[in-house]
């Protein structure tokens, strides 16, 4: 018991660790609340997009001595209008722009950056993030852009369910479905750079997808989808950030693992919907006539007309 | 576009916007002008193009308060643009959309647009009611939850549709008249004057069917404008008041029993007209 206690307490007594929690909590709240509205429209590879893509503006502000964030905000909001151009130019589909413009845009990040001396430690930073490293205006940062992040999620939470859910009927509502998109792209890029230093970019993605997927998976409502998809982000973190702490892996891996296990349990065991909870409620619950019949005529003796 | 002085000359002409010769004796009963006030919503010389090819041409027509109208014509004949040009969703390449006199240019509210079912990812979690209070969200203060009176009125709008007993139920669970019922149940929980729907019946059960009839029935006795597109010739012509034959171009529109001719029919599908159920159903 004290032995578990010591777990949880010690890792507490360094300052990085407090950052590293607090850090890790809010980039789960709010790329869960974004990533649910990624993985209902299907975005995923968007953002993955806009990970890499917002790359050379983090890189040109470092060089230039600016805002990190101002840089990559602009290189997303490039990049998606980019995307939107080509995409609709008619001869290409959405995914190959995205495809050719991040590629693109990535490739311009590494060439700048490859004529720095510090060039493999900045990448591996970059790419994976450096969580025990957050300072404390780092979290103040991370936590003013949250914080607008969530304020708009939640007071356009109708125009941006709408245009999810129905694009037409969002049309006919009078909503400018190229406004509202450019608008979630923005929310979402900001979700994907104040997450950054902590998973890094190739493991944002799953800060975005999983605990989404997983929300989805146990609700279906869309508010609940989103608590659930904030709280198990937030919980993902922090059990992650204890796992590399005590096992000694690196923390953006170990956050996306637990993340990972998460999905992978309800997948299997979620109440109603999962494989294997689906499986045995059938045969627990619902007595259906015609199936019983044909598994008693197709699989005499396999035990499928045992029923409690 | 020559088409329309070759062969069939399009049977409607009204306003003096496509001059009609002195063919008096298959002229439309909806030919007489109609006063302005009577006629919520007017396609004028509407043509839509996507790229350089040609959705719409120069299409005239005058939809009335207290009227269902269905469009016919083949898959491409520009049934979907049409109504979507009508809800000021497409903006046209010419012509215009006038609604009570006045040029549509944006979406209004008082013209409801019912999409087709299959634009929709039915695995969202949504629930019936969500659906049908979507009606009404976008109108109401972003910074309150929607009121009681929006739940009443969206569980409301679910009786009429015969909905109400699923309206906690995910949508990706429902049938697919069922599906059409909740987007019945959003439609009139967005209350208009024209309501614009594209393939209602398409994949729906008998009993949806039925209702929809009934409903367009209390909506057009009420004084709504019904327009909807659709494939079921037979079932336009029982339910409609007038039917418009659409190929890119407005073929022939007018009452069911005077439209559909053998050769408005040929006009209109080319060699794939069903003649047998059309002759059966004007006679």
């Amino acid at each position: 018991m004290s032995g578990l206690g010591d777990a949880l307490v010690e890792p507490l007594r360094h300052a990085f660790m407090q950052h590293a929690l607090v850090a890790i909590v809010l980039v789960g709240v709010i790329c869960g609340v974004t990533g649910t509205f990624v993985t209902l429209r299907g975005l995923a590879f968007m953002g993955d997009a806009l990970a890499h893509a917002i790359f050379p503006g983090v890189v040109i502000a470092f060089l230039l001595g600016g805002n990190f964030l101002i840089g990559a905000l602009v290189a997303a909001v490039l990049v998606s209008l980019g995307i939107g151009a080509v995409g609709q130019s008619g001869r290409l589909s959405n995914d190959t722009a995205i495809g050719v413009l991040f590629a693109g845009a990535f490739a311009i990040g590494v060439a700048l950056i490859s004529a720095q001396r510090t060039y493999t430690r900045d990448v591996a930073g970059f790419l994976f993030g450096s969580i025990l490293g957050v300072s404390r205006t780092d979290l103040l940062l991370t936590g003013g852009v949250g914080v607008l992040v969530l304020l708009a999620m939640l007071l356009f939470r109708r125009e941006l369910t709408t245009v999810a859910f129905d694009r037409v009927f969002a049309q006919a509502a009078g909503l400018n479905l190229w406004a509202w998109d450019q608008l979630f792209l923005v929310l979402l890029s900001l979700s994907i750079v104040v997450s950054l230093q902590t998973v890094g970019n190739v493991l944002v993605l799953a800060m975005l997808v999983t605990p989404a997927a997983t929300a989805r998976l146990l609700s279906d409502r869309l508010p609940v989808t989103v608590l659930v998809a904030a709280l198990l982000g937030a919980a993902s973190g922090v059990a992650g950030l204890y796992l590399s702490y005590h096992v000694g892996i690196a923390s953006g891996a170990s956050v996306v693992l637990v993340a990972t296990g998460l999905f992978a349990l309800a997948f299997l065991f979620a109440p109603r919907t999962g494989v294997v909870t689906a499986r045995v409620a059938r045969r627990l619950h619902f007595p259906h006539p015609e199936r019983d019949a044909f598994a008693a005529e197709g699989n005499r003796g396999m035990g499928y007309g045992d029923r409690v | 576009m020559t088409e329309r002085d070759g062969g069939r000359r399009p049977r409607e002409g009204r306003s003096g916007t496509v001059p009609d010769d002195a063919d008096a004796g298959v002229r439309q009963s909806v030919d007489s002008p109609l006063p302005s006030s009577l006629v919520p919503l007017e396609a004028r010389r509407l043509s839509v193009h996507f790229g350089n090819r040609s959705a719409l041409d120069c299409v005239d027509a005058r939809f009335a308060a207290g009227e269902t109208v269905s469009l016919l014509g083949p898959n491409g004949a520009g049934k979907s643009t049409l109504l979507k040009a009508l809800a000021g969703i497409l903006p046209p390449s010419h012509g215009e959309v006038r609604l009570h006199g006045r040029a549509v240019r944006r979406p209004s509210s008082a013209i409801v647009y019912v999409p087709q079912r299959s634009g929709v990812d039915w695995g969202f979690p949504v629930s019936v009611l969500d659906v049908a209070l979507l009606g009404r969200g976008l109108r109401r203060s972003r910074f309150a939850p929607l009121g009681g009176r929006d739940r009443r009125d969206a569980l409301d709008a679910l009786e009429r549709v015969g909905m109400r007993h699923l309206a906690a139920v995910q949508i990706g669970q429902l049938s697919g008249g069922q599906q059409q019922r909740a987007f019945l149940a959003r439609a009139l929980v967005q209350d208009g004057a024209v309501y614009l729907l594209d393939e209602p019946f398409a994949g729906v059960d008998v009993p949806t069917q039925e209702l929809l009839v009934g409903l367009f029935g209390r909506l057009r006795d009420a004084g709504k404008t019904i327009v909807y597109a659709s494939h079921d010739i037979a079932q336009a012509v029982a339910s409609s008041d007038r039917i418009m034959l659409l190929n890119r171009r407005l073929v022939a529109a007018g009452p069911p029993a005077r439209t559909m001719t053998e050769a408005n029919l040929r006009a209109a599908f080319g060699g794939q007209a069903i003649v047998p159920v059309a002759s059966s159903a004007a006679s």
